[in-house]
This record gives structure tokens, sequence and C-alpha cells, in this order.
């Protein structure tokens, strides 16, 4: 089975090349797609051996999980990892995200932050952010999960042929799983670590990503 | 009355001005049926200022016709800032569609 690994990064250049030595033994082929960064990300990314494009403007995460599993697909891969740049998930955790995918037990792997291993989380985002995710996911899209944001998931092919990614900003993350639901894929979860460098999205953040999904349904 | 005669000046000023950009196709057909509608409007609502005030008052409202205006001309701005926003919303799309095409082109 062909495994892909697709890696959106912005301005990761501190980042990236660690990142890259970290996954690669543990997938086929890495794409890195470059949002348009100001710094050496691609360079740093093309030094390493792996595919990486670059978008002529910057166009968000949502938008660069697109280019990058387009390109997978294109790529011929049957399972494609969405996976971030900033060295905040674990590589190692890879191996168990994949292993449902491959024993066809599942669809979807999503990385779940709330189910055992330890995450550096903030008690902010663990107490209040999280929950009213949780809330709103089961009240307007009855997705119960335990964690409604995780950016870390793993897609078989069919699925991910599926999969509209529509949202270039962080709704992405709120959209993938609605559609995984929708398209009636078998989706589980799976334990993960995350090791924060900086606080990630605010309060402001969520409500962007309720504006933009709001405003995605409006122009489809 | 001072007010009114104001008020008409400036309105046939744009009327004036809308015909000259007709002639001058700077605008096609469409917008300038509706910037004459809309003009045709406020001179309309500029002679029948006391007409309006009495239906105002008969339909229950406190304020003049002129606050009713304002009230009316908001609630028009925030339906064009939210046309606006879908507009760009669906612009922004297209680009991110092309931006990607181009990517995958490479």
């Amino acid at each position: 089975m062909k495994v892909i690994c697709v890696i959106p990064a912005y301005n990761e250049a501190d980042n990236i090349g660690l990142v890259i030595d970290k996954v690669k033994p543990l997938v086929d082929e890495i794409i890195v797609i470059d949002d348009a960064s100001r710094d050496d990300t691609l360079k740093i990314a093309l030094a390493r051996g792996v595919t990486a494009v670059r978008h002529i403007i910057n166009r968000g995460q949502g938008a660069s999980l697109r280019t990058g599993t387009q390109l997978a697909l294109d790529k011929g891969a049957d399972i494609i990892i969405h996976f971030d740049g900033d060295d905040q998930f674990q590589a190692s955790d890879i191996p168990e995200m994949i292993k449902p995918l491959i024993n066809n037990e599942a669809d979807a792997v999503l990385g779940s932050r709330f189910l055992g291993k330890e995450s550096n989380l903030p008690k902010t985002k663990k107490n209040i952010i999280m929950p009213l995710a949780r809330f709103i996911n089961r009240l307007f899209f009855d997705i119960r999960l335990s964690d409604p944001q995780s950016g870390f998931r793993a897609l078989s092919r069919t699925s991910a042929l599926n999969l509209k990614i529509e949202n270039d900003g962080m709704a992405h993350c709120s959209e993938i799983l609605y559609q995984l639901f929708k398209n009636k894929n078998r989706v589980v979860e799976v334990p993960i670590t995350v090791i924060y460098h900086d606080y990630g999205q605010k309060i402001g953040g969520g409500l962007k990503i309720i504006k933009d999904l709001f405003i995605q349904k409006l122009i489809n | 009355m001072l007010q009114q005669i104001l008020a008409l000046l400036v309105i046939a000023f744009f009327l004036l001005r809308l015909l000259s950009q007709k002639n001058k196709k700077q605008i096609n057909g469409n917008e300038f049926l509706l910037w004459l509608i809309f003009w045709l409007v406020a001179l309309g609502a500029v002679i029948f200022i006391k007409q309006i005030d009495t239906l105002v008052a008969w339909l229950g409202f406190s304020g003049s016709a002129i606050n009713i205006f304002v009230y009316l001309v908001v609630l028009a701005l925030i339906y064009q800032v939210f046309r606006m926003r879908l507009t760009i919303a669906k612009m922004e799309k297209n680009i991110s569609t092309l931006n990607q095409a181009l990517t995958l082109k490479k």
C-alpha cells in the first residue's frame, strides 16, 4: 500500500526539515505544499529530496491540503496522511494512525488528543474551546468525536476521492469531519500526542471558522 | 423649503450626471435604470415630504419621514455589504481554484 504524507507549510523553515526527517522513514512519499512562504521552506523541503510544490499566493491551510491531497491521489496514494509542518504532531504516531486503514477496519482515521496519550494542550483550549467545539459538532452535525479539531488524519484513497475541501482556511477541519460522516465512511479515532510550541488557534479563530462555514454554505 | 430646494438641486445634478454617463456609454442599461429609479424615488420623496410624513404618522411610526428613510438606507447598506461579502467569497474560491491548477501544472 502506497502511503503518502501531505504536509502543508507556511513559513516553516525552522521546522520543516526536522518534520521531514522524522516522517520520511515511516511513509513511502512526502508531499510538502509550500503556501507561498516568505522564508526558505520550499528550498529546505526540496533539499530533503521530497516532492515539494509552491502555491503562487498564500491561500491557507485548507487550500494547501486540497492541493496536496489531489497531488497524492495523482501519484496513486492508497493512504493519505495529513500532517502539520510545525513539528507539533509526533511522527511516531503514524504507524498507529494507518493501522486501521491497512487492516481495512476504517476508511478514515482521526488523531485524538483526548484518548489517553499525554498532550500539553493549553488549559483554556482543553476546558473551554474543545468542549464548545464538541458541543457544536454534536448539535449541528450529530458528530460525536473526542477531538473535533484535530488536523492529524489518515484517509483511504476512496474516502479522499470523495472529499471536497472547499474551505481555504481553518474551517476545513470541521468541513472534512462533516463530509467523512456524510459520505458514510467508517471513522475511527486513535490517540495521539501533540506537543504545543504556541497557543495556536484562539477564540477569534473559532468564530472565524463558524463564519467561514456559514459563508461557504451560502455560496455553494 | 430651502432644504427641499437644495436637495432637489443635488438630485438634479446626479440625474444630469447619470444621463451624461449613459450617453458616454460609461454605464450599461441596467445600471442606468437602477440609478434612475433610485434618484426618481429620492426626487419624489423630497417633493412629497409632507405627505410621506402624514403617511408615516398614520402607520404608527413616531419619527419623521426622514428618519424612516435613514433606517431604510442603513438596511440597504447592510444588505449591500452582505452581498459584497458573498461576491468576495466566490472570487476567493475562484482564485484558490486557479492557484491550485497552476501549482499542479508546474
